[in-house]
């Protein structure tokens, strides 16, 4: 398969070069996606899919534009080109266009990921029926389930690109997750609700299914009763999903294209103790199996480790090639793989016992941040911390603040990455917190 | 004329480079529609398939049995431009083509999809569809009947024969703009897109339903420094419009917003944290009727008894000064639709009345477990999805009071003002919305900018405390995209000057 991908690639490469690009990156991708759901114990949707689509980024002139389709019918697919083509000369020249320099392909890991698991693609309905049956009769096993979906999700990728400066490469990588969302009776006409979804590259990477209905289950039963928290100035213990997603906002602008647009407080703080020593995250594209990993990014930019904060100092940032050379930074890659956080010692109780009296977050709701201040404000769910032990649950709450200023009082970093995102992180306490509630 | 003949027409005639006509007036050039062109079945033929096609892959759907069932074939053209640094050195097209296949028995989907419109290919898909249902017996339709076009967003000239040289200028003219109206303004970047979106849905009762969508948005970010400070802020337009629609004073309005809302942030501050009255200005605004009601009146929740407002229909919710509906047929807005993506007719829905809850925003699965017509609300994001009802143009109707009454009765609160994103649990009523821009208000006078707050609170409960509507009702002119069960569909949202008597609002400074 991936050799037809390459020559579909190969042959959209020569069609704009012949249609008058000086360079051209093509790129052609297939995948299936199979998707079944249960609901209240029956099947409630099958969806299995196949797409395809064809991308190029051309430079022409010293003028650069990228297209995609997924329509391959070789007549269009010509005109399209050639219009793509036409659509480049009618843009500015930009000296910093240029396609990746060959040396950035160079030192092209050849390590097996193994991120692909060829018994994906031979689950049959029975087995994919038997699963959702599982997780179904788990994730109801309560009075109160108003309604409970589960799901199991698997499909296949594939992409191959060609250069026309020597890049050829493909990639390929199948996935497999089990899902269950569940809603259960709450006080008047509220719903509690929360849901659980695992899984990984592998069939085998799969938990339980009993185990994921189960943590469904358990998750909305935890939101009972919950109540709008105090207005209150504490500490904060985000546990390892939560903190995941925290982790991605501090990233986000940390790249070269908000740095050199203007629009990052990730600006002139290379090499710098901007953060708390607790916090280290590398960009590790080469973790087996892992949920980001890849030989090369959409650049075809080797890949490689990258620190980006070692005991709070900024080693670096995401840096593309475009944006790199107009900032004047080296490229480092302009993508995220996996993200992973130096866990610590603590494990969740003994991080509660530590934090004595404060809040656990369990997840976001809403929110946002400013990428060129880092000010930002999120709503919140989960629990009041007492006694160093879990409490009432709570939400309807926000916290507030800068994020710069809030991964500098990182207290405590505990040993519980959260293994079922590209971000691996652990939970996590912060100091000083602003809250608003009741 | 057969799709292969007519594509080259549209590749010969789609200008990749036109006279410059921007801000001179000639930007209306002769309109050349397909039905001019045409003698057949216009859609029937850009898509390569006719009747007997059609037909047989339905047949071939249906086989297992069906309560419902379509296809939904999709040709969606997108042009991105953008301008950095004074330089448009960044473009991007894209073609999304394929047809959806589903089949609808009781609660149960199947659902297949392929972007190779041959006969074979859709067969294939169809099958894999049909495999959900087990038994039952239905008569596909031998031929569709073509429904009348709708008139929502009848435009000049469709996108494909404007080329990029006509675009160019107005990214310069707005960088000009920004870079003139202050000097602390350091960096513009310009982002400009237009999608035109071709959709023909065939139905299990042998209706061919036809529409031909336009979209456009302009997006201008400026960077603005004053000594060590730095401040970025961006303001956009959005709308179901042609290349005329944008005007110098359009855009020229558009820029001044992201200029003001930039600069006003060097005196911006978080306001105190905890609960307090919340002034909603009028517009944008209306992102609380989204998230606050909106989502959980959708019945794909109500249905499964998921939703806050599971049981509520007929029963008062907010003062009876409030009217609350979700209109499709607003021309051009952006939320607009003649047809929902299931093929009925997008139209009205009314759903708080009055102060009354009346009525959920159905797709044809929840209409017919609830007895009821759909109310046209069956939308995707594309051919790769099923249909679900999110909202189309969601606004609050004008009340009985003024904005200055609003904002006297206020003795220490907030006034939200712009917006970036909301969020909401449907079961828990639980919502966000993040405010970017507002003001302090203390005393019943507004006092000084806030900026980047986040305010939570249940969506029943801030219905009930509304308390105050003003006369000045507005829908929002910037282009709102809505994420639900991970699609993402055009929006619109409006809604007058409105008081909610308390929510928590995200602070800083707690004692």
């Amino acid at each position: 398969m991936s050799d037809e991908l390459l020559q579909r690639a190969a042959q959209a490469a020569e069609l704009a070069t012949t249609a008058g690009a000086n360079d051209v990156w093509a790129s052609a991708r297939q995948g299936r996606d199979v998707e079944f759901e249960y609901r209240e114990g029956a099947l409630e949707k099958v969806k299995d899919t196949t797409s395809r689509e064809l991308s190029l980024r051309l430079f022409v002139d010293g003028r650069y534009s990228s297209h995609q389709t997924t329509d391959l019918n070789p007549d269009r697919l010509s005109s399209f080109v050639r219009e793509a083509v036409a659509i480049t000369r009618a843009l500015e020249p930009d000296e910093h266009r240029f396609i990746t320099p060959a040396e950035l392909f160079a030192g092209r890991p050849d390590a097996d990921l193994d991120l692909i698991d060829p018994t994906v693609e031979t689950l049959d309905r029975d087995q994919r029926v038997e699963w959702c049956s599982v997780l179904d009769d788990v994730s109801h096993a309560n009075d109160k389930v108003i309604s409970a979906t589960a799901g199991v999700y698997d499909g296949t990728s594939m992409a191959a690109s060609v250069s026309s400066n020597g890049f050829s490469g493909s990639q390929s990588s199948t996935y497999c997750w089990f899902g269950a969302s569940v809603t259960l009776r709450d006080r008047g006409d509220k719903r509690a609700e929360d849901g659980f979804y695992a899984g990984g590259r592998h069939v085998d990477d799969l938990p339980d299914a009993a185990g994921v209905g189960q943590t469904a289950l358990d998750r909305a039963l935890a939101r009972l009763d919950s109540e709008k928290g105090p207005t209150m100035k504490g500490s904060m213990l985000v546990d390892s999903r939560a903190a995941a997603s925290l982790v991605s906002r501090l990233l986000g602008p940390a790249n070269a294209r908000n740095v050199q647009q203007g629009r990052s407080f990730w600006s002139s703080i290379l090499d710098q103790q901007v953060f708390s020593p607790a916090l280290s995250v590398i960009d590790d594209p080469l973790i087996v199996r892992g949920l980001g990993s890849r030989h090369y990014d959409s650049e075809g930019i080797a890949a490689k480790r990258l620190p980006i904060i070692e005991n709070g100092v900024v080693r670096n940032i995401y840096v593309d090639t475009y944006y790199g050379r107009k900032g004047g930074m080296t490229p480092t890659t302009g993508r995220a793989s996996n993200r992973v956080i130096t866990p610590g010692e603590l494990s969740l109780e003994q991080l509660l016992g530590e934090v004595g009296d404060g809040v656990y977050v369990t997840s976001w709701l809403g929110g946002n941040a400013d990428s060129t201040t880092g000010d930002f404000s999120l709503g919140l769910r989960g629990h009041m911390i007492e006694g160093g032990k879990i409490g009432r649950p709570v939400g309807e709450m926000n916290v507030t603040g800068n994020l710069k200023d809030l991964f500098a009082r990182i207290e405590l970093v505990g040993n519980d990455p959260y293994p079922y995102s590209t971000t691996l992180a652990p939970s996590m306490v912060f100091s000083d917190v602003d809250f608003s509630g009741a | 004329m057969k799709r292969r003949t007519f594509l080259g027409h549209v590749a010969a005639g789609s200008a990749v480079v036109s006279m410059p006509a921007f801000l001179s007036g000639c930007g209306v050039p002769t309109a050349v529609s397909l039905s001019d062109q045409t003698p057949q079945n216009p859609f029937m033929d850009w898509f390569g398939v006719d009747q007997a096609s059609v037909a047989r892959v339905m047949s071939e759907l249906t086989a297992n049995g069906a309560d419902a069932a379509d296809l939904y074939f999709q040709h969606s053209r997108n042009n991105f431009v953008q301008l950095e640094d004074g330089i448009v050195s960044n473009a991007n097209s894209r073609i999304s083509q394929g047809v959806g296949l589903r089949v609808v028995i009781g609660e149960q989907t199947g659902y297949a999809f392929t972007e190779d419109l041959t006969t074979a290919s859709m067969l294939a898909a169809a099958r894999t569809a049909a495999a959900i249902a087990r038994g039952g017996d239905v008569v596909a339709p031998q031929s569709f009947v073509a429904q009348d076009m709708g008139g929502m967003y009848t435009t000049s000239m469709p996108w494909a024969d404007v080329g990029i040289d006509r675009k160019l200028p107005i990214l310069k003219f707005v960088e000009q703009k920004a870079k003139s109206m202050d000097p602390a303004v350091e960096k513009v970047a310009v982002y400009w897109s237009d999608q035109d979106e071709r959709v023909m849905i065939a139905t299990l009762d042998g209706r061919l339903v036809m529409d031909h969508r336009p979209m456009t948005r302009c997006t201008v970010t400026v960077t603005a420094r004053k000594g060590e400070e730095v401040q970025s802020g961006y303001s956009n337009i959005a709308a179901r419009q042609d290349f005329a629609w944008y005007t110098e004073d359009r855009l020229t309005t558009m820029v001044q917003e992201a200029v003001d809302r930039t600069m006003i942030l060097f005196d911006a501050r978080r306001p105190p944290a905890g609960e307090m009255p919340v002034i909603l200005a009028s517009g944008a605004s209306g992102i609380l009727l989204h998230e606050a009601i909106g989502h959980g009146m959708e019945a794909d929740f109500n249905r499964k008894g998921t939703s806050i407002y599971s049981d509520m229909i007929g029963k008062k919710v907010a003062e009876p000064f409030i009217t609350i509906v979700d209109h499709a047929d607003i021309p051009n807005e952006r939320g607009a639709l003649n047809y929902d993506d299931e093929g009925n007719r997008a139209g009205r829905t009314t759903l708080v009345e009055d102060g009354i809850l009346t009525s959920y925003l159905h797709d044809e699965i929840s209409a017919k477990q609830y007895g009821l017509k759909p109310t046209g609300s069956g939308r995707r994001q594309s051919y790769k999805y099923a249909p679900m009802p999110p909202m189309s143009c969601t606004f609050m109707k004008d009340g009985p009071h003024t904005k200055d009454e609003i904002i006297a009765s206020v003795d220490r609160g907030i006034i939200c003002e712009t917006y970036t994103n909301g969020q909401v649990q449907i079961g828990a009523g639980d919502y966000t919305f993040y405010v970017k821009n507002g003001w302090l208000v203390e005393n019943g006078k507004i006092t000084a900018p806030i900026k980047d707050v986040n305010i939570i609170g249940n969506g029943p409960e801030s219905l009930q405390r509304i308390s105050m509507v003003a006369n000045d009702a507005r829908l929002d002119t910037g282009g709102w995209t809505c994420g639900k069960n991970g699609q993402q569909v055009p929006v619109s949202q409006g809604i007058p000057t409105v008081k909610v008597s308390t929510m928590t609002v995200g602070g800083e400074n707690v004692g």
